[in-house]
């Protein structure tokens, strides 16, 4: 949203054409009426005035009351010209009471030659077919490349030519930066340099577009345009966890995924047959829109603002479609209509997503993702089987309601009642995942004794053994009393030397012993509780310990019952704890309301809480954003799992079902996950919402595209997704390749071809070469929507490869360079800049992928903004090889972006941005020259170069080198030399500072190098980094 | 706005760069201006570096500049300036229906089974020759209350944090428009060259109260050109981000860096011609002078006791509301456009009563000083200071209601903004509410008509000030017809 629009030249504009010269509408007149007259007399119907429109050549010739606005081929019959030259307040258009000047001379001329040359009307050009036009021959210096045929011939009109070519040390540099975001070494330099064999340039096109340092940064702009970033962007703005789709992102460019099928595996992977984990990944594109869970937050109005964020992102992104622009009325200037509008709204009210995001990090849908075939299958297979068997369960504890067990809601008095921990666990909770106990520890069987279910846990061998049994979904504190108990009996022919029982619990705990009271060594024994002798075999035995001999006094935290074993072996089974409660109701075991309590913060902080995502939202979000579906949810998941009086009734169901659901929390916790798209069985019902209200619904609206671009192919009865996305890239769609060519010219040159990469509407502003656009996207779309072929189309073409050097006079002549008599000089981008630095001087960490980093950040950045119970309110530092990482992977808070992205024009990410302002202020002066980030790389650079044994001379030419790929002229390096030697008398007479200028950032400096020294080459250093020529590109 | 604007404001700063040489000032000055002065003559050194559009302001402002003081979580307007002296009949009464008339209320308190009246338990007088009624809360501001325009017909769409802060600062509750400090800098320019024209400050509150958060978006530039971003001046060493020299660095020897960097950037130019690196040169030459005119702003050792005293002993804690009322005032004489204080924790839900006093403790003495301190110094009557949160509150109790606590929600359809100062006439009560504060019975002011009033205390007609962007002229003030709302204008 924040492309800065560059204003139309004045040697450029369409009235410098002669007086003989064809007017035509789209180029001259539409521009003209649609600046000035369409908000009344346009598409609106409901807003128009006097019943006039001007936007059709029936409106505008229709007789109204004896008066035509247009009569083709005669002005002075035409009510419209009267109306724009009157002199009279009340008479002349537009209005005074519309804030719009009135037509310049200009203007009103061409309007008088349009209807003189008949009042032509043409359809807008972006919704017209895209036509394939041949490329013009060769004119204005250009080679027969088809980009400079169409350039050329246009510069030929105006008596230009194209720039020479760039040299080859400026080529391999922007080239570099444009394709990877990284600078070239200074030996791929040489390489290039060197190698004068034909085709070299198109050589190192070559090994640029398959560096996967492409992919991270072409990925990089596409996230900007989707709106990435790894909080939810609203009130709380928690962590969100969806940085796989970024990786997917970065990975699709790099394997060249073909445009079409990069649409339609984002907007709907998940509706593909058999989606792969890629797929179902790529379908995270639905889910980056800003999300609340803000506490008064009306349901209706938030669905309404993330369904809109939705329409609005995706026809910007793939059409240039200002949609939001209808949301309210009838679009003024293009032909959307308000019900179109929220017919678009309707293709996304099938996602399965909430409303809310809970403030969880997970809000579901998720896919859970292994890099190993055979987990990831298990992981599929898991959350494929656990459903059925979570159904059981509740069909097991209903038949037990049914058949009349039933439980008194939980009321404010005593209670006394016993817990199982474990009864025939193996694998049953998420810790059994994380650290299995050993094989065939957990035994069934004739020969084996039991003290309750079927398996009993064997435990043997001289070392001490240990086993925890714990209930992890539950917070558990001790209320009046806890005495927990588990069963035990000896090896009739090897019983241990000893046992032990005790809490498991932050507190400073005691264990009970039973048996030789030393066996567990001295400091074990200092502390230990006497249980008494080991108990005799052939039975088993209760061991208790209450919690206040434990160490675990009242009201303080627990999670099981560990016990211990020393040499020998026994069998154990059965653990628990009798519970005597003052209140049932204050109860977790007993009251969901207990239960869910102390969980609901700790869903949305604790990131390792180990409780599947799905209940983790559902814990998340507060008791009136929970439907009346999820309260029966939560109620249900604690009467089936949690509460102690259906549990010992369910044992087998439920023990099945917890060892799937424990794998499966597991594998969130343990492996990535992320956000994506799922459909819902039954879609939202979507209507015209009147004036744009979520509270006014009007007219019911199905699933449709808008009608004046071509049908959508519907593969059912009601429009999917996927037929959505199969639209956009359908070959027939004449805006989608137009769009994305244009945003790819405007990333490798600076402009887009239509200076307006988010609107191709009316409104936006017309290609400065019509044809040439056209050209690139039928090229486009004809060769498979292949990208990095389109790039390297660009790239080779000489309009690309031209020389930015600006002569005052062609400055004067074509300020914004919309000929493209010259190559573009851009200030490098927030990300590359930093890269850069990082690439230059060596620190750069090329790690690809996985959670994003929190590399330097200046203090009070998200703490004096964050609100208090947020998780991302304080920010955490990462130390060492974090540190270096490529910015893609940077930490991206929206509410409070990165200063080192943001003081460089890098957006928020709240909203859809298609292009990015390049400003020029002196906080980016000072970022440059003080940032830590900036200064380590200029000491490490100083390093680099002072541990190669050289002369002055030689270092100072390698470091102009490296940093402009150029090599220094003589006066240059006298400029560098001069101020070396004036930093080294400096640094020489005030070592103290020289030892603090290399002491900054978190790398280690060389010991080895001689301070002052050191200090002099980093502010060299520093110096070439805030080049004009290190941050632009040439 | 015509485009043509902003082209030739792009074109005159660049015109600026390569016909007149540099702006420059501070030790830079000393430094290079006698080698310019002799090559350019003096006029070029007083040329301002950003300056206003083309066109602007549109007639003679009253207002030089602007202090937007936010009160983030929305202030009760019951129990500060909008006085109910009827309610105490209601006290724990059912909200009547003909007042409540069904309209929505969050859905912290839509699942509540009553809606009991709470009468404010703060005293009210009145204050001043013009008599306004101000609570026992607010003392100090009481003090200058004839310099006030309080308005009680505030209303705004929104009924929640996010989207009322970000409408209240952007005149739209959906992110992504420019802020109104980006506004006015992006209109009006700076007519400082050594500080940025639209400075935010973020004060310290109380660890009692709970706090909502604030965005970035509240002083972002949106669609204008990002140079217009408000910069946060933080508490501590490095007010501004990145303006300390790395460790070791000390002033001399970053400028040696600078005048090679110089050197060798008018060299780029030379070779390339591009007007760009005329502006770098100049902005480094910015940053530069920021490095000593950033932290002789936050130096308060030149304040006198009398002016110290007024802002009460807080102002000695920086960061603190007062500290950060002191450093507007600064910033106000050194004709920095646009400060905006973000002040938070006014989310009283539930313990009003006792964190309500402790957010007033922790203002009223720095809004009275504020005013008293700029009306001494003579720029009162070319500041203008605005004070609002994004909402009012209901004058039902959220949660259980008692003689002494109770808790309010968030109320959208009226609440209290005072004006003071540039353009403003002092002494006014404009607006009135029913006798519930929960309907607006006279003189509703929307934001937009508020924002419309600001602009035009600034010199500039709200409908004529837009911006082209995703193919709509952007207004701060919407589509919707707004109105300067002329009775509190002197």
């Amino acid at each position: 949203m924040s492309f800065r629009r560059l204003a139309v030249v004045a040697s450029l504009l369409p009235a410098a054409l002669s007086a003989a010269d064809k007017v035509t509408y789209n180029e001259h007149i539409r521009p003209i009426l649609s600046a000035n007259c369409f908000a009344c007399h346009g598409v609106d119907a409901s807003h128009r005035k006097a019943k006039l429109r001007l936007d059709t050549f029936e409106g505008a010739t229709a007789e109204r009351e004896g008066v035509r606005a247009v009569v083709p081929g005669d002005p002075q019959k035409s009510e419209l010209w009267h109306r724009i030259v009157s002199p009279h307040e009340d008479e002349v258009m537009p209005p005074p009471d519309s804030h719009k000047a009135p037509l310049k001379p200009e203007q009103r001329d061409l309007v008088r030659r349009w209807i003189e040359q008949g009042a032509v009307y043409q359809k807008h050009w972006a919704f017209e077919a895209i036509a394939r036009p041949e490329p013009p021959s060769p004119a204005g210096g250009a080679s027969d490349h088809p980009i400079d045929r169409f350039v050329g011939q246009k510069l030929a009109a105006a008596k230009l030519q194209l720039s020479p070519e760039a040299s080859r040390e400026t080529l391999v540099r922007r080239l570099t930066l444009d394709l990877t975001g990284l600078p070239p070494t200074v030996a791929e330099v040489d390489a290039f340099l060197q190698d004068r064999a034909p085709g070299a340039y198109d050589r190192l096109v070559d090994r640029l577009l398959a560096s996967p340092r492409y992919g991270e940064h072409f990925g990089r702009h596409w996230l900007d345009a989707v709106r990435y970033a790894d909080t939810h962007g609203l009130h709380l703005d928690n962590v969100r966890h969806i940085w796989p789709y970024r990786d997917w992102v970065v990975r699709a460019f790099n394997r060249n995924l073909a445009y079409d099928q990069f649409t339609i595996e984002q907007l709907a992977g998940d509706l593909l047959p058999e989606p792969d984990t890629e797929q179902l990944i790529a379908s995270g594109y639905n889910r980056n829109h800003l999300t609340t869970a803000e506490g008064g937050a009306i349901e209706a109005e938030a669905e309404m603002r993330n369904t809109a964020d939705r329409v609005d992102t995706t026809s910007a992104v793939w059409m240039g479609l200002t949609a939001n622009c209808a949301s309210c009325h009838d679009h003024k200037f293009d032909p959307l209509t308000q019900r179109e509008y929220y017919a678009m709204g309707a293709i996304f009210k099938g996602l399965a997503d909430r409303v809310w995001d809970g403030n969880v990090r997970l809000p579901g849908p998720i896919v859970t993702i292994a890099e190993d075939p055979k987990l990831q299958a298990r992981i599929h297979q898991v959350t494929r089987e656990v459903t059925p068997l979570e159904r059981a369960l509740t069909a097991r504890v209903e038949a037990l309601i049914a058949g009349g067990k039933t439980v008194a809601k939980a009321a404010k008095t005593p209670v006394a009642y016993e817990v199982i921990f474990a009864e025939d666990s193996d694998l049953v909770a998420v810790s059994d995942f994380r650290a299995p106990p050993a094989a065939g520890e957990w035994r069934t069987g004739a020969d084996v004794p039991v003290a309750g279910g079927k398996r009993a846990l064997r435990l043997e061998g001289r070392a001490e053994r240990k086993f925890n049994f714990t209930a992890e979904d539950v917070r558990l504190t001790v209320p009046t009393e806890v005495r927990a108990f588990v069963h035990f009996q000896p090896d009739a022919v090897r019983p241990p030397r000893a046992v032990s029982v005790e809490f498991v619990s932050k507190e400073k705990t005691r264990r009970m012993i039973w048996g030789d009271r030393t066996a567990f060594g001295p400091e074990v024994a200092a502390t230990a509780l006497y249980g008494g002798p080991l108990p005799a075999a052939g039975a088993y035995a209760r061991l208790e310990l209450s919690a206040c001999d434990g160490g675990v006094a009242e009201g303080k935290a627990y999670t099981g019952v560990r016990v211990a074993q020393s040499d020998g072996a026994g069998w154990w089974d059965r653990a628990g704890a009798a519970i005597k409660s003052p209140s049932e109701a204050d109860d977790p075991l007993l009251s969901s309301a207990a239960w869910s309590r102390p969980l609901r913060t700790a869903a949305r902080d604790n990131f390792e809480l180990p409780i599947r995502h799905d209940i983790k939202f559902l814990l998340g979000l507060s008791g009136n954003q929970q439907n009346e579906e999820e309260k029966a949810r939560l109620e249900r998941y604690h009467r089936d799992y949690i509460n102690v009086r259906f549990r010992p009734d369910v044992e087998p169901e439920l023990h099945a079902v917890r060892r799937l659901m424990s794998e499966q929390t597991y594998h969130e916790l343990t492996y990535p996950s992320t956000l994506i798209a799922r459909e819902r069985d039954e879609p939202l019902p979507a209507h015209v919402l009147v004036r744009g209200q979520y509270d006014k619904p009007g007219e019911k609206v199905e699933p449709a595209t808008p009608s004046f671009l071509p049908p959508a192919a519907r593969s059912g009865a009601r429009l999917s997704r996927l037929d959505f996305a199969r639209w956009l890239v359908d070959p027939q769609h004449p805006l989608t390749a137009r769009v994305t060519v244009n945003r790819y010219w405007q990333q490798l040159l600076g402009a887009g071809l239509v200076r307006t990469p988010g609107d191709f509407g009316v409104q936006g502003e017309m290609p400065t070469h019509p044809e040439l656009l056209d050209w690139l996207a039928s090229e486009f779309v004809r060769t498979g929507w292949d990208v990095k072929r389109l790039v390297r189309l660009v790239v080779t073409s000489r309009t690309y490869r031209q020389d930015s050097v600006t002569p005052p006079a062609l400055l004067e002549r074509d300020p914004e360079n919309r000929l493209l008599a010259r190559g573009p000089r851009l200030r490098l981008d927030a990300e590359v800049l930093r890269d850069q630095a990082l690439a230059l001087s060596g620190l750069l960490n090329p790690a690809i992928g996985g959670p994003p980093v929190r590399p330097y950040q200046p203090a009070n950045i998200w703490e004096p903004v964050a609100f208090g119970g947020s998780n991302t309110k304080t920010y955490v530092q990462d130390k060492g090889a974090a540190l270096y990482r490529r910015s893609v992977y940077t930490f991206w808070k929206r509410t409070a972006p990165a200063p080192a992205m943001a003081t460089f024009d890098a957006p928020a990410r709240e909203t859809f941005c298609v292009g990015r302002a390049r400003s020029n202020t002196p906080l980016q002066a000072l970022a440059l020259m003080n940032d830590v980030q900036q200064f380590e790389a200029a000491r490490a650079l100083a390093e680099r170069l002072l541990l190669r044994t050289s002369s002055d001379g030689e270092r100072l030419k390698l470091a102009f080198r490296t940093v402009t790929a150029r090599a220094p002229d003589g006066v240059e390096l006298k400029l560098l030399a001069d101020t070396l030697s004036t930093h080294r008398a400096h640094y020489a007479g005030h070592t103290e500072a020289a030892s603090q200028v290399i002491a900054n950032g978190e790398s280690k400096p060389s010991a080895t190098l001689p301070v002052a020294e050191f200090a002099a080459w980093t502010m060299v250093a520093n110096l070439l980094l805030n080049l004009d020529e290190t941050i632009v590109r040439n | 706005m015509n485009p043509s604007h902003e082209f030739l404001n792009h074109f005159t700063r660049r015109q600026f760069f390569s016909g007149a040489g540099l702006a420059l000032g501070g030790l830079a000055f000393n430094l290079l201006a006698p080698r310019l002065r002799a090559a350019k003559g003096p006029d070029a050194l007083n040329a301002r570096v950003h300056p206003p559009l083309a066109g602007f302001p549109h007639f003679a402002p009253k207002a030089k500049r602007i202090i937007y003081l936010h009160m983030n979580g929305g202030p009760s307007q019951l129990d500060t300036f909008d006085y109910k002296p009827k309610l105490q009949e209601y006290f724990d009464v059912e909200l009547p229906d003909s007042i409540r008339q069904g309209q929505r209320i969050t859905t912290m308190t839509s699942g509540q089974s009553r809606f009991p009246v709470a009468p404010s338990i703060f005293p009210f007088k009145q204050y001043g020759q013009s008599g306004a009624w101000v609570s026992d809360l607010l003392p100090w501001t009481a003090k200058v209350v004839d310099e006030l325009a309080i308005v009680r017909s505030v209303h705004t769409n929104a009924i929640n944090h996010d989207p009322a802060c970000t409408f209240l600062m952007t005149g739209s509750e959906i992110p992504g428009k420019a802020s109104i400090g980006s506004w006015i800098s992006y209109g009006l320019g700076s007519d400082n060259n050594d500080l940025p024209a639209f400075v935010v400050l973020t004060p310290r509150f109380s660890p009692k109260v709970a706090a909502q958060a604030l965005f970035t978006r509240m002083w972002s530039s949106g669609f204008l050109p990002t140079t217009h971003n408000g910069v946060a001046l933080r508490a501590g060493a490095d007010p501004v981000l990145f303006l300390e020299n790395p460790n070791g660095v000390d002033p001399m020897t970053r400028r040696t860096m600078l005048d090679a960097l110089n050197q060798f950037n008018q060299r780029a130019h030379a070779r390339h011609g591009d007007p760009e690196t005329l502006t770098r040169i100049a902005q480094y030459e910015m940053a530069f002078r920021m490095q000593t005119s950033v932290p002789d702003l936050t130096d308060f050792s030149g304040e006198s006791a009398a002016t110290l005293d007024m802002y009460g002993p807080d102002v000695k804690t920086p960061g603190s509301f007062a500290a950060s009322c002191l450093l507007a005032r600064r910033l106000a004489e050194r004709n920095v456009r646009v400060v905006q204080i973000n002040h938070r924790g006014w989310d009283q839900h539930g313990t009003l009563p006792e964190h309500l006093k402790i957010q007033c403790l922790d203002t009223d003495r720095g809004c009275y000083a504020l005013i008293a301190d700029l009306k001494q110094r003579g720029l009162l009557d070319d500041t203008l200071v605005v004070w609002a949160g994004e909402f009012g509150r209901t004058v039902y109790s959220q949660g259980t209601l008692t003689k002494t606590n109770y808790g309010r929600d968030h109320h959208p359809r009226c609440f209290t903004v005072w004006l003071a100062g540039g353009g403003v006439k002092g002494g006014v009560v404009y607006g009135e509410t029913d006798d519930f504060s929960y309907n607006i019975v006279r003189d509703p002011v929307s934001l937009h008509d508020l924002n419309a009033t600001l602009l035009h205390c600034l010199g500039i007609d709200h409908l004529r000030f837009t911006h082209r962007a995703q193919g709509l002229d952007q207004r701060l003030t919407g589509v919707e017809p707004a109105k300067v709302v002329k009775a509190i204008l002197a």
